[in-house]
């Protein structure tokens, strides 16, 4: 369900988030510990299951 | 039964009467109604089904696997993919009396469930809304939980409770007698003494309906259990049966021991409600091209209404950018973010995101852009949001 996620950062430079395809679809996840997607990809990330890619 | 005829109800020390009645059927009360539970006693959104944000009415002819949202509030979570199509109205039945809308879930196939199979859709109601419950303490309340289903499936069906973490699970059974035929169902659990209850903006209760799931995740109906049980052993599988319906709507979870009527709430707060979780955005939005590229602007906008947590952004499928600049129109047939960000910390302060959105031709780096998707044709709200639990 998620796949090809990396950090983002915002034009100041400062981690804004995490550009993720969810089912396909490019989405962009905060790092909010209270957003849902943001919880299952740190289980995926914690499980081995999916790599986070620094920010460009 | 018997009839008490009277026009006034006084209390044996009120010096007037506390309830005067009229031979209309009306009802003056001198004091304050106090019912059981409040007024607003239903704590699922959507439960009529009305709201349909994501798919307007449109069908979804095969479901993915993973978590979908179908109607507004409603996750489908199905762990193969392919296995039910779902519309708002599927099959253009007559709702029951009073209801306009149910949400109509087919099966694709005669699938036997692996033991691991997980086929549900249910809701997640947020912690502040269930707190009063005082689940996962001694003071547990009952709740009652009541519904209006259709299927072509007769027997014994299912569905679950599930505490914060889903390590606890109260599977509750229920029956249809007659196939395609809208039932109402009422279901009363007592309140969970134990186990983790968030009371804040995370996920306070799941509360969902077996579609079929695997035998790891059926368990005895009727009681609390340290375990995810999403359905109850022994009942009905709709993902079974090729071409099996299940409809659903009228749903409704209130404290106490007895379903009172459906709570009618007015299109525009239920839409408010589900907008809290998810809404479209972008048709008043505005802002400026970039100042290196002429094909790329950056917008800004508030909030319908202030979402649960920061919300994940994302173009809304096949809706067109439409800006317009220097008195010229640019439109992005096929637009795209490259940034996002909205700051949890304005939450509830009427917060308003920024986005750069990509796949405009010919602009003028900086000059001023304000969003002509509000014009019908140009397609409407193109980003959407979501903060579900």
């Amino acid at each position: 369900m998620y796949t090809n996620a990396q950090y983002y950062n915002d034009l100041s430079g400062s981690p804004q988030g995490i550009r993720v395809d969810i089912t396909g679809v490019t989405s962009f996840v905060p790092l909010d510990p209270a957003n849902t997607d943001y919880q299952n990809i740190m289980a995926l990330v914690a499980a081995g299951e999916l790599t986070i890619a620094p920010a460009e | 039964m018997s009839t008490l005829a009277a026009t006034n109800l006084k209390h044996a020390s009120s010096a007037s009467n506390n309830i005067v009645l009229d031979s209309s059927g009306n009802a003056t009360f001198a004091g304050t109604p106090v019912p059981n539970s409040s007024f607003l006693r239903n704590r699922i959104i959507n439960g009529d089904m009305r709201i349909d944000q994501r798919n307007a009415g449109a069908a979804i002819a095969s479901l993915g696997s993973g978590s979908t949202y179908t109607v507004d509030r409603f996750y489908y979570y199905g762990s193969q993919s392919g296995k039910f199509s779902f519309q708002q109205n599927q099959g253009s039945v007559t709702p029951p009396a009073g209801f306009s809308n149910y949400a109509g879930f087919t099966s694709l196939s005669a699938f036997s469930a692996a033991a691991s199979d997980v086929f549900v859709l249910g809701q997640v109601i947020e912690g502040y809304n269930i707190s009063d419950l005082a689940w996962g303490t001694a003071n547990a309340k009952s709740v009652t939980f009541s519904f209006w289903v259709r299927s072509s499936i007769t027997g014994t069906h299912s569905g679950f409770f599930g505490n914060s973490n889903l390590t606890r699970s109260y599977p509750f059974t229920f029956t249809v007698s007659s196939a395609n035929t809208w039932t109402q169902i009422s279901v009363t659990i007592a309140g969970d003494t134990t186990g983790t209850y968030s009371t804040t903006n995370g996920a306070g209760i799941y509360v969902g309906f077996n579609l079929g799931c695997g035998s790891t995740f059926l368990g005895t109906a009727g009681s609390w259990q340290a375990a995810l049980y999403e359905g109850a052993t022994g009942s009905v599988s709709i993902v079974g049966t090729n071409g099996a319906t299940f409809y659903i709507t009228g749903v409704q979870l209130e404290v106490g021991t007895a379903a009172t009527p459906f709570e009618r709430r007015q299109y525009g707060q239920e839409l408010a409600l589900c907008q809290r979780y998810f809404q479209s955005a972008g048709s008043g939005a505005f802002g400026s091209f970039d100042g290196s590229t002429s094909t790329t602007i950056q917008i800004t906008e508030k909030l319908i209404v202030d979402m649960r947590t920061t919300p994940t952004a994302s173009i809304r499928s096949g809706v067109n950018a439409a800006f317009r600049s220097g008195g010229a129109d640019f439109t992005a047939t096929s637009p795209g973010l490259a940034n996002f960000s909205a700051n949890a910390n304005a939450i509830g302060s009427g917060i308003a995101f920024w986005t750069q959105v990509t796949g405009f031709t010919g602009g003028t780096s900086n000059a001023v852009v304000t969003s002509r998707n509000q014009v019908a044709t140009n397609g409407g709200a193109f980003i959407n949001l979501s903060a579900e639990l």
